[in-house]
């Protein structure tokens, strides 16, 4: 038999049994140092090596390009993880592309053996591919054309600022806020010493854990329904909102604010952000309207108990979970 | 004897004092006779899971910190979150659990909570607590909450027992996420089993779960049978709502505390699966976000261009298209160019004036086309609604909502999507309707409810500032029905028109829309209502005649290309051949 086809069903074949029968063993849900996609391709690439050398199948540089080529190609198709753009994927391919180029041009010889069966299908030495090559490759030209005249619509992308500049002050029922020295005022001790605390249990033992239980309280009566019962941004209404409510739990929310901050949001809510924000989307209610100053304070309070975040503070740069 | 009554007798004990121990005792003992007496439940008997006593001190801690806001200090499910919650948390009180794999009546298993608390229940407020406490956290506080059970005892060796049910097994080995495959004869077997058990009393005839509004669960609050058609709703979904297993295993042991019996002296291991596979056909296939557990929103509603007129009837075939994703399921060829049905969601108002904290709808499906021929545009609206109204203070209604300056928007920039802001006006196209000859408790009907449907055109300035249109109307609902659950609207409006107030839509342009809808039942009104954010719709043009001139065209040219290369590569061999050109000569 033709060495050369032989050499073609190892790598076609190969890659089926490779593909169907070893991969899904290789990609187990708890990911080892051995039993991870990476093994299993190093695993496949030794198999076609190995293989074509013990048979000495010797191909020639053309099917050894289209090895190599088509190695690239199922590596960032199938086997990389997590799956990657198809821009990225594309870019990659050019760069695999013109490796492989590489390989085969390294010296005139391989490079005209490289040539030969492709100037042979394009004189008609070999007939059979030059009648297929006539045939389909204008008819792929001009379903690709279809293709990229076919009109497609894609929602336009809209960009938004997540946490706008501050005003100097803000004004909550008739009072204003100077929001660089505001304080809350229900921060009566250091929140560390309560991490273990009840809420309710011992809301009449200490002071602070009567906020942080006040505070849970309207909380769960307000703010779930789009921050979540984890305080993670997955409430009940939340995937009907975009932008889509904050989760308090994600370091880059309440963890890199100041408190007086997080004060001016909640109680102006969508219609107090700036245009840069997109106010006109944003579902969270100026909740002046709802509750009272002591409220927001404490529900402000409340929050950071639950996530273990301290709010950010003059002088300190973030804070520690 | 008939078991199911025995085991609603013993369901009632249960939700007795704990005091009256003599009763519960005397209903064991029943139940103990009428295991034996009734053949062919042979199932796994055992005792409850123990309370692990050494995991309470964890437990405690992980309860008050996470659940207590819902369920409350003593589990009495009346948390400060509770009064505005439908479904209400559960109360652990009385030790009913509706998500199990044991008979009606009967404690859970241990790990039947520990995969609650895990997965969450879909369509209440209970999240998933899988990937935000660890495994040992969840074990504990399923232990903990155990102990919060006043009427009954997991510890209770002699007066408790459990009964694992036999759920057989899947026998069509279809796989997740979207089990497609099963053949359509075991669906429409299916069917026949669901109407001769009467499911349709309760879950309607369509099993959009508009059969009884006048239900209540044990404690007396109201409750509502399942939307079939929104599995992803169901609490016993698992986060894998097209499972046909989670209905099996529903069917199977009944929902505790809720009027859903278990059906498994009636129905066989292997009808439960037919009925399974036609109550989860019934539900469409859409790709769900694992983290919210909805479908991920259509946010683009695509017109599509309609050649001449477009026919306003909902039941034209020019309509017609399927719930499910079609990138799942191909839709049949004949309906294949038909506009898609977007899906929409949609929660309570929860923003401004009175809020809406139960609204009765989460989704809205839309499909629009226009014509240039009429110049105009029809978006048909439908949505779930289990139960309408006949109060006319109080109408169903449905509204479409626009800028109504569209030209004056700046980029991204929109109206506030609460009814318009001061500086930013919409248009709002509300369609309010009551059905003739209805009765909520009436037997499903083949033909649908017809629609008396009032259109208003509103400006809206913000949602304390809306104003009747001074000009003439201009919006129509061509055609409507309440079918089997199901309203479905459809507007029409020209695409220009004179009102100042009007929104001028373009063609092939992004306009922003959103949508709103009322319950008359829950006696919605005004801003107390259910909303969808801003989506964007689109005219999409004809198809451009250059798609059908152009591929050839290319394609000739690459043809031509290479009839060239085979030549100049023939006359380069030739030119080599006759010795003209030195082939290029390897280095020494």
């Amino acid at each position: 038999m033709n060495k050369s086809l032989v050499s073609f069903l190892v790598f076609v074949v190969g890659l089926a049994v490779f593909h169907n029968a070893i991969f899904p063993i290789f990609t187990p849900k708890e990911v080892g140092w051995v039993l991870n996609r990476y093994v299993y391709f190093l695993l496949f690439v030794a198999y076609v090596i190995i293989t074509n050398l013990i048979l000495r199948l010797k191909p020639p540089i053309a099917m050894n390009a289209l090895f190599v080529w088509s190695l690239g190609f199922y590596f960032y198709k199938f086997v990389l993880y997590p799956p990657i753009p198809w821009t990225l994927f594309i870019t990659y391919m050019v760069m695999w592309s013109i490796g492989t180029f590489l390989y085969v041009s390294q010296d005139p010889e391989t490079f005209r053996e490289f040539r030969k069966p492709i100037v042979k299908t394009i004189v008609g030495e070999y007939k059979f591919a030059q009648i297929i090559m006539l045939i389909a490759m204008p008819i792929l030209v001009g379903f690709a054309t279809y293709n990229s005249i076919y009109p497609s619509y894609q929602e336009p992308v809209e960009l938004r600022t997540v946490h706008p500049a501050p005003p100097a002050t803000t004004k909550v029922h008739g009072k204003t806020y100077p929001l660089e020295s505001t304080n809350n005022p229900f921060r009566v001790d250091e929140q560390d010493n309560y991490k273990d605390s009840f809420p309710f249990l011992d809301a009449d033992k200490t002071e602070y854990m009567k906020y942080v239980t006040e505070g849970g309280t309207i909380f769960f009566q307000n703010c779930h329904y789009c921050h979540g019962d984890q305080l993670n941004g997955l409430g009940m209404f939340s995937h009907v909102f975009n932008p889509t409510p904050a989760n308090f739990i994600d370091p880059g929310t309440i963890a890199m604010l100041q408190e007086a901050f997080i004060f001016w949001r909640v109680a102006k809510g969508g219609p107090g952000l700036p245009n840069e924000s997109t106010p006109w989307s944003s579902a969270m209610p100026p909740w002046e309207e709802h509750l009272k100053t002591d409220e927001i304070w404490k529900v402000i309070l409340f929050e950071y108990w639950y996530t273990g975040w301290h709010p950010r503070t003059f002088g300190t740069e973030g804070s520690e979970g | 004897m008939n078991f199911r009554l025995l085991n609603n007798l013993k369901h009632m004990g249960m939700n007795m004092n704990k005091n009256n121990n003599y009763i519960k005792r005397l209903i064991f003992s029943f139940l103990a006779v009428a295991l034996i007496v009734v053949p062919g439940t042979a199932l796994a008997q055992q005792a409850p899971d123990a309370i692990k006593k050494d995991l309470l001190e964890k437990g405690k801690k992980v309860y008050f910190k996470r659940c207590v806001w819902c369920h409350g200090v003593e589990g009495g499910g009346d948390g400060p979150s509770a009064d505005r919650l439908f479904t209400r948390p559960r109360n652990f009180i009385q030790g009913t659990f509706k998500i199990r794999t044991t008979d009606s009546g009967e404690l859970p298993l241990e790990a039947d909570l520990i995969k609650t608390v895990k997965n969450g229940l879909p369509g209440s407020a209970m999240p998933a607590w899988g990937e935000f406490l660890g495994q040992d956290e969840i074990v504990a506080v399923v232990n903990f909450v155990k102990t919060l059970i006043q009427d009954r005892d997991f510890n209770d060796t002699e007066d408790e027992e459990v009964n694992i049910m036999d759920f057989g097994t899947n026998p069509w080995g279809t796989k997740g996420p979207y089990h497609l495959g099963i053949p359509q004869a075991d669906v429409d077997a299916g069917k026949e089993i669901f109407i001769k058990n009467k499911c349709f009393e309760c879950h309607g005839g369509e099993g959009r779960g508009d059969g009884n509004p006048t239900m209540k669960d044990d404690w007396g609050f109201p409750i509502v049978a399942a939307d079939w058609t929104q599995c992803w709703n169901f609490r016993g979904s698992r986060r894998d709502a097209f499972n046909p297993f989670n209905v099996v295993r529903t069917i199977s042991t009944g929902l505790n505390g809720t009027p859903m019996p278990n059906f498994r002296e009636q129905i066989t291991v292997e009808d439960r699966w037919k009925i399974a596979a036609f109550v989860n056909s019934l539900c469409p296939r859409k790709n769900i976000d694992p983290l919210t557990n909805k479908p991920i929103p259509d946010f683009l509603i695509q017109s599509v261009y309609t050649e001449g007129p477009v026919s306003p009837k909902i039941d034209d075939p020019s309509w017609q298209s399927p719930d499910t994703d079609s990138r799942i399921v191909a839709p049949p060829e004949e309906i294949a160019e038909n506009p898609k049905r977007h899906y929409i969601a949609m929660a309570g108002q929860i923003t401004r004036g009175k809020r809406n904290f139960d609204p009765k709808t989460d989704d809205l499906w839309v499909t629009s086309r226009w014509s240039a021929e009429e110049n105009a545009v029809y978006y048909l609206v439908e949505y779930h609604l289990r139960f309408m109204t006949d109060d006319p203070e109080y109408p169903d209604a449905v509204a479409i909502q626009w800028p109504a300056k569209l030209q004056d928007l700046f980029g991204a920039e929109k109206p506030y999507f609460i009814m318009g802001d001061s500086k930013k006006p919409v248009d709002i196209w509300k369609a309010s309707f009551t059905p003739k000859d209805y009765s909520a408790t009436a037997a499903p009907n083949e033909k649908g409810y017809q629609l008396d449907v009032s259109v208003e055109e509103t400006v809206g300035f913000g949602f304390d500032a809306l104003q009747a249109k001074e000009s003439e109307a201009k919006v129509q609902v061509v055609d409507s029905i309440y079918h089997q659950g199901r309203v479905k609207i459809m507007f029409k409006r020209d695409l220009a028109t004179e009102g100042e107030f009007d929104v001028q839509i373009p063609t092939e342009q992004f306009i922003p829309v959103a949508f709103m809808q009322w319950s008359g039942r829950d006696k919605e009104k005004d801003e107390h209502n259910a909303i969808s954010t801003w989506y964007y719709t689109i005219l999409k043009p004809a198809l451009p005649a250059s798609l059908y001139y152009m591929p050839p065209i290319i394609a000739a040219i690459f043809v031509v290309f290479q009839g060239w290369l085979v030549w100049m590569t023939k006359r380069t061999r030739k030119m080599y051949d006759e010795g003209k050109v030195k082939r290029d000569e390897l280095p020494k």
